[in-house]
């Protein structure tokens, strides 16, 4: 069963005097454990996909179905609610919250969550190991490098136990050594805990580890390629 | 972990923080300190006023303070005296025989008040003797013995010893002369008083005018606490019901008036001050806010409740206003003591101040209450300087908000 479902989702942005059709009938369905990179020119519509997928922004039309649930019919506060429980964010600026801790920062989300304490000890105690970062719980974000900050994120992500995880952009302010130590990270937490990943992305390296790319041009989908089966297939 | 996160979020720019924390101590010290300076004004005036003229309380005949006729007197004052004195919130009592004389000397002459006193009773109830700044307070047994105000000693050419000639009316109406010899001259914080208040035995002005021997125009009452004023003017009222009984506000109502004026002029000053620093508070929270927008469109994303994140910015400018506001009090009340000690001299303008029944050193004072209602507004203020950029804050678009746009 798919974990997202789109249907037919429109976009058309009209702040502006010519109207900007940001998605025009895209039709997608991602199912648990993917690892999807979605890419295409800039302003091709990736970031308004994620915000659609991610309800952050309301379509114009269409529908966002996440395991049967259509998110377009919620109201603000539901969405609120919905992110937390449900989605998993992040962010090209990593968007830690500066006043706190490495361990803090990774509470925060279960806090909002009303987790037990022994439940955010725990799972914090988990990510920190997972991440590598275990040695910088009580540090401050800007004590750590970008892509030690990096790595907080995604174990914030993590934290709240989401259905998928929305990264945009997340390698653009890494380097090559960061993006890679990241990207392995993801992999393995997709291939061992079955975590799914839906990445924006221009990077080169994010589409190598893709294991499907979505390509989105003008607003539409104009190929959606499974690199890893086909590489499988050549083999064959 | 909210209350923390607004904490530590009022010392992230600690620069922008301690401006407007510095402003607001500023801010309130000033209004603080200068109110407890009127405070302390208006109650050493009422002090003054009731140790010096009034009393807590005094009783007259009906009618007499209109035109001190000296036929409305009150008899039998002598045994009322000795009653009131029975009275445990009473710490002193005396008689006065009051009326209107003209003082003449060998230049000139003014229109004063003769107050024909018991020297023991009035020393306890009044402080004029104590104000002595040449001479004594009727310690010589000599007749005829005067105690003046220096206004009037200067206004007549009057020294210590000189003769002082005053005209006076007797019970049958006739116009007598009395000579009298200056023993004493005080100086109160009243020049007007200074000017008008002569000071004679009682039993010199008796054998003058033949007023009747155990009465009197005026009964001066002085209590141990002034909370007890209204208590005992109303079982006064009661137990001489022939008699007018007035309180010290009732007599000079104008001191009232200042008194009450000044602590309505208190909490107005303090709240322009307050709201002159919400304007401060709000720009540094806006600019607080504009700065954070990527991080608070991270908030709204992952699923934080708009409302709890408008809490968390008026929390924020509460716990910032309110550290301004507790180390602006605390430094008001460290100079407000000190100054209350020491008190602070006025020497320079003591002629004005005078004039207009102040002392010429005020003594800071500000009660507890007062504190109780500033904190109160500090609070108000600081979350009605808080709502604007926490709504500023939740009405952005997390999408937009978290590439700070």
């Amino acid at each position: 069963m798919a974990v997202i479902e789109i249907k037919n989702l429109e976009k058309t942005y009209t702040e502006n005097v010519v109207p900007v059709h940001a998605l025009n009938g895209v039709d997608l369905s991602f199912e648990k454990g993917e690892f999807t990179a979605i890419v295409g020119p800039s302003g091709c519509g990736k970031t308004t996909l994620l915000n659609m997928i991610g309800g952050l922004d309301y379509p114009t039309g269409g529908q966002v179905m996440i395991e049967q649930q259509d998110i377009t019919k919620m109201n603000s506060g539901e969405l609120v609610d919905f992110r937390l429980h449900h989605i998993g964010f992040i962010f090209q600026s990593y968007n830690l919250i500066p006043v706190l801790t490495v361990k803090e920062n990774i509470e925060f989300i279960m806090e909002l969550q009303h987790r037990s304490r022994k439940e955010i000890n725990d799972r914090v105690r988990y990510l920190l190991d997972v991440m590598g970062l275990s040695d910088k719980i009580n540090v401050r974000p800007k004590y750590l490098s970008g892509g030690q900050q990096q790595r907080v994120a995604v174990a914030r992500a993590l934290a709240s136990k989401p259905k998928f995880i929305l990264a945009d952009e997340p390698t653009a302010n890494l380097d090559s050594k960061s993006t890679d130590t990241l990207l392995d990270l993801m992999a393995n937490l997709n291939q061992k805990e079955q975590v799914t990943f839906l990445f924006s992305t221009h990077d080169q390296r994010v589409m190598d580890k893709a294991r499907r790319l979505v390509t989105l041009e003008d607003g539409k989908v104009i190929s959606d390629t499974k690199p890893e089966m086909k590489y499988e297939g050549q083999h064959k | 972990m909210l209350i923390q996160i607004a904490w530590r979020n009022v010392w992230r720019n600690k620069t922008r923080s301690l401006v407007i924390i510095v402003a607001v101590i500023l801010g309130l010290w000033g209004g603080i300190f200068s109110d407890a300076f009127m405070q302390g004004m208006a109650k050493q005036q009422i002090y003054s006023g009731i140790h010096t003229e009034t009393g807590h309380i005094q009783l007259n005949d009906p009618g007499f303070l209109l035109n001190h006729d000296m036929q409305m007197h009150i008899d039998h004052a002598d045994s009322i005296t000795s009653s009131i004195k029975k009275m445990p919130e009473v710490k002193a009592v005396s008689s006065v025989i009051q009326l209107t004389a003209m003082a003449s000397t060998a230049t000139s002459s003014a229109g004063i008040m003769v107050n024909a006193i018991d020297t023991v009773d009035q020393a306890q109830v009044s402080d004029v003797s104590k104000l002595l700044i040449e001479g004594d307070y009727f310690k010589d047994d000599h007749n005829n013995l005067a105690v003046i105000g220096q206004q009037l000693a200067d206004k007549l050419k009057l020294k210590l010893h000189s003769r002082i000639v005053l005209t006076l009316q007797t019970m049958t109406g006739d116009i007598i002369y009395g000579a009298f010899k200056v023993e004493g001259i005080y100086r109160t914080h009243n020049s007007d008083f200074d000017q008008q208040m002569l000071y004679i035995r009682k039993n010199d002005l008796l054998s003058l005018t033949g007023f009747p021997v155990g009465s009197a125009s005026i009964i001066t009452v002085l209590l141990n606490k002034d909370s007890d004023t209204k208590n005992v003017a109303d079982v006064l009222t009661k137990q001489f019901s022939t008699l007018e009984v007035q309180r010290w506000e009732q007599l000079s109502p104008m001191q009232q008036v200042l008194s009450s004026t000044m602590t309505q002029m208190t909490i107005i000053f303090v709240g322009i001050i307050l709201i002159a620093l919400a304007f401060g508070i709000i720009n540094t929270m806006l600019m607080a806010v504009m700065d954070r927008t990527r991080e608070i469109g991270m908030l709204l994303s992952i699923g934080m409740q708009p409302s709890k994140v408008f809490g968390m910015i008026v929390m924020e400018t509460v716990f910032l206003s309110l550290t301004g506001a507790i180390m602006g009090v605390l430094i008001s009340i460290s100079t407000i003591y000190w100054f209350g000690k020491t008190g602070i001299n006025l020497s320079m303008i003591a002629e004005g101040a005078n004039a207009m029944g102040y002392s010429s050193i005020v003594y800071p004072t500000l009660s507890a209450d007062f504190y109780l209602e500033l904190a109160m507004m500090v609070i108000v203020i600081a979350v009605i300087a808080g709502l604007f950029p926490a709504r500023k804050a939740i009405r952005l678009k997390p999408a937009d908000a978290v590439r700070g746009d």
